[in-house]
């Protein structure tokens, strides 16, 4: 009895691996034919190389694929790769930065007719990047700092524009010499950037900053409504405050509203996803502005930008992605609910005049 | 009480069963390896060869120091964490104590025998069940790395609290660890090649090998047979930490700055290698070659997936269901005990 019933476990066993190989033949053979639909909206034919039967193959290699953000990202990209006859290979290091340096290398050896990098360490894919530039295959990267840009198409989403947007929008509103809060953390590459731009404001605007904290955790929002709960107590009289990114500014709008201070203190933040309108269109919601870009649209740019190089047709090697200041009033006089109506709304979020050309124009 | 015919189909079932043992799992690699080679043509390039050892030789090394700690019947949770806690311990020893390569190294080297003397503190003399043991080890170490560098991931030319720039930076030997290559051989995979060698040798050809199998398959017999059982297990735990830490000091060089993450996905690969390696063959204990193959078999999946353009989920579930399949190769199949065991205690 024992023995017959290892050999059933030993077939089973055999059937299971035999399955496993069929469905990884079966998600080889779909992906590369995914790749052969031609574009659908382009008013000029696609130039070389674009222009035969062979999808151009370009890697994608990602630090993390993971949130809405990202997600949204990822989805902009695949399908404007679509549109150009370009075959994506992703690969998708979960944040694991010595899992990202092996993706780059690799794909590097496997010398794809482009490379794009998504987010990284400097110090980990600069000599990588380095290395395939001197191999000659075309890289661009997006929202990755290098010491060294040679030869390499560099793409973020300005940062300076977001805060500076936002921020334009405050001193309007509030003025100069206003008390002000400010609710961020350091330590990371966007709201470094974003924190320049709002020393820069202060000097300026004279502004008088009353409180400054907050922090990033694996819960942001809920994290932070305890500090500036805290930090309103202490400093009720405060009429504007400035949380640059929309988990912190999550947090701060719930501090204000349990302390009462609706009508009194106005938020100002940074991004935008369909859980950010609920709580800016919420009945006396203290968030009267944010700056964002959207995130399907920029992946989408990156592609662009990568494309128009290879078809010699990028004149300048920086791609910034503007960002739109979204107002309170914008979103309730044109009854906007979703990030759809949004996009509708705002023809700018979709960055249709970046990186485009007649047989690339932007995927919407 | 059977008659003949059905003891002879029962032995050809014994001999089927355990030429699936022997060979299923060595025939799974070579058929996907193939099915790569024939569908993939970058996958059969030198350069993807060595650039997948050299991708898995941390996870290969840390898989190593698992199967050490489970000759003796342990196990080790604390591998990510120790090579985690190398990774800043260089970055912090080179950027801020503005060290040379070589001294950042050593210190590693110490601090991962150290933790190593942890567990063994907590399992052998504290008698903390290994499991529990190796857990509360890898939370101590983990809080205490990020005590150290404030929670904040070192870099080269950081600027410190004072605002001045950090002295130091990751220097070009160190970073050689990992990007340096012998001709067209990466150093990692030189590392790996050796520590693999030098394993083998430990555990199948000394008698030091012997004894710490002996612990593992039973304590009481080992000690009885005059084997220092609590010296055994001591330095299997140490010797576990010390290779966890050289898994560290390649991380360390191929990030090339102090990520406070890194190291977190390693613990569940390298005890999935060091399993692997328990079920190849049949041989039914941790062992240095099938350790191997097991980092061998991560690799080339992860990388033949990722060409094939499978998404990183649908190559956690197939990771998931060859691991499956090796378990049932190794303790349901098997006709040999397999010495792994849950906790301290034997149960084979």
């Amino acid at each position: 009895m024992a023995t017959t019933r290892r050999v059933t476990v030993a077939l089973a066993a055999t059937v299971i691996l035999a399955l496993t190989g069929c469905a990884q033949s079966n998600g080889a053979t779909s992906s590369s034919s995914a790749s052969t639909t031609p574009a659908a909206v382009a008013s000029a034919p696609l130039p070389a190389p674009f222009n035969t039967d062979k999808a151009v193959e370009i890697a994608l290699v990602r630090q993390s694929g993971a949130g809405d953000y990202f997600e949204g990202w990822g989805a902009g990209a695949a399908a404007q790769a679509k549109a150009a006859n370009i075959h994506l290979t992703i690969s998708d290091a979960r944040n694991d930065n010595a899992k990202q340096a092996s993706d780059l290398e690799q794909a590097i050896a496997n010398k794809p007719d482009a490379i794009i990098v998504d987010h990284g360490l400097t110090d980990t894919l600069q000599p990588l990047i380095t290395k395939a530039v001197a191999a000659g295959i075309p890289i661009a990267v997006y929202d990755l700092a290098l010491t060294d840009a040679t030869g390499v198409v560099t793409t973020s989403q300005s940062d300076e524009s977001m805060a500076t947007g936002v921020l334009d929008q405050l001193i309007k509103d509030v003025g100069d010499g206003a008390k002000v809060g400010y609710v961020s953390a350091t330590g990371y590459a966007a709201l470094d950037r974003r924190a320049v731009i709002w020393k820069q404001y202060v000097t300026e605007h004279k502004l008088d900053q009353v409180f400054s904290t907050g922090k990033v955790t694996e819960s942001t929002a809920t994290d932070n409504i305890p500090l500036v709960d805290a930090a309103l107590k202490q400093n009720p009289d405060v009429q504007a405050i400035f949380a640059p990114y929309d988990e912190i500014t999550k947090g701060v709008v719930q501090a204000v509203t349990q302390n009462n201070l609706q009508g009194k203190v106005k938020v100002y933040g940074i991004d935008i996803s369909n859980a950010d309108l609920d709580v800016i269109l919420a009945d006396k919601s203290p968030w009267v502005a944010t700056s964002a870009t959207d995130p399907a649209a920029v992946g989408a740019g990156v592609v662009r930008s990568i494309a128009l190089k290879l078809a010699g047709q990028l004149y300048k090697d920086d791609v910034q992605f503007p960002a739109v200041t979204i107002t309170q009033d914008f979103l309730t006089s044109k009854s906007i609910k979703t990030i759809t109506d949004l996009r509708n709304a705002e023809p700018a979020l979709s960055l249709d005049d970046i990186a485009v050309a007649d047989w690339l124009p932007a995927v919407s | 009480m059977s008659s003949p015919s059905t003891l002879i189909s029962a032995r050809r079932g014994e001999r089927v069963s355990a030429f699936v043992v022997k060979w299923g799992f060595i025939a799974v690699t070579v058929a996907l390896i193939l099915y790569f080679v024939i569908t993939l043509p970058n996958f059969r390039t030198v350069d993807n060869v060595f650039g997948m050892l050299k991708f898995v030789a941390p996870t290969a090394i840390a898989g190593l120091g698992v199967a050490l700690a489970m000759t003796v019947g342990g196990i080790d949770l604390s591998v990510g964490a120790s090579a985690g806690f190398a990774v800043s311990v260089a970055a912090w020893t080179m950027v801020i104590g503005n060290q040379v390569g070589g001294v950042a190294v050593i210190v590693v080297l110490i601090g991962g025998l150290a933790i190593g003397g942890l567990n063994a503190l907590l399992v052998v003399v504290a008698r903390v069940p290994d499991l529990l043991a190796t857990l509360t080890t890898m939370f101590v170490i983990v809080g205490l790395k990020l005590l150290i560098v404030d929670g904040k991931s070192i870099s080269s030319n950081m600027s410190l609290a004072d605002g001045t720039t950090a002295p130091g930076k990751f220097t070009a030997d160190f970073l050689a660890l990992d990007r340096g290559s012998v001709g067209p051989i990466p150093i990692p995979v030189i590392i790996l090649a050796a520590l693999t060698l030098l394993m083998w040798v430990l555990l199948e050809r000394t008698r030091w090998g012997r004894a710490l199998f002996a612990v593992g398959a039973n304590v009481e017999a080992a000690r009885l047979a005059g084997i220092r059982v609590q010296l055994y297990r001591t330095l299997a735990y140490m010797g576990c930490g010390l290779l966890a830490s050289i898994a560290g000091l390649l991380l360390a060089a191929r990030i090339g700055q102090g990520d406070v993450s890194a190291g977190n996905s390693l613990l569940l690969d390298a005890m999935a290698v060091a399993l692997v390696g328990v079920s190849v063959l049949g041989i039914g204990r941790p062992n240095a070659w099938g350790t191997l193959l097991g980092a061998v078999l991560i690799a080339v999946m992860t990388t033949g997936f990722t060409m094939a353009g499978l998404p990183y989920y649908a190559q956690d579930f197939g990771k998931g269901i060859v691991l499956l399949v090796a378990m049932l190769f190794s303790f349901t199949l098997s006709r040999k005990r397999t010495v792994l065991t849950a906790g301290s205690t034997s149960a084979s």
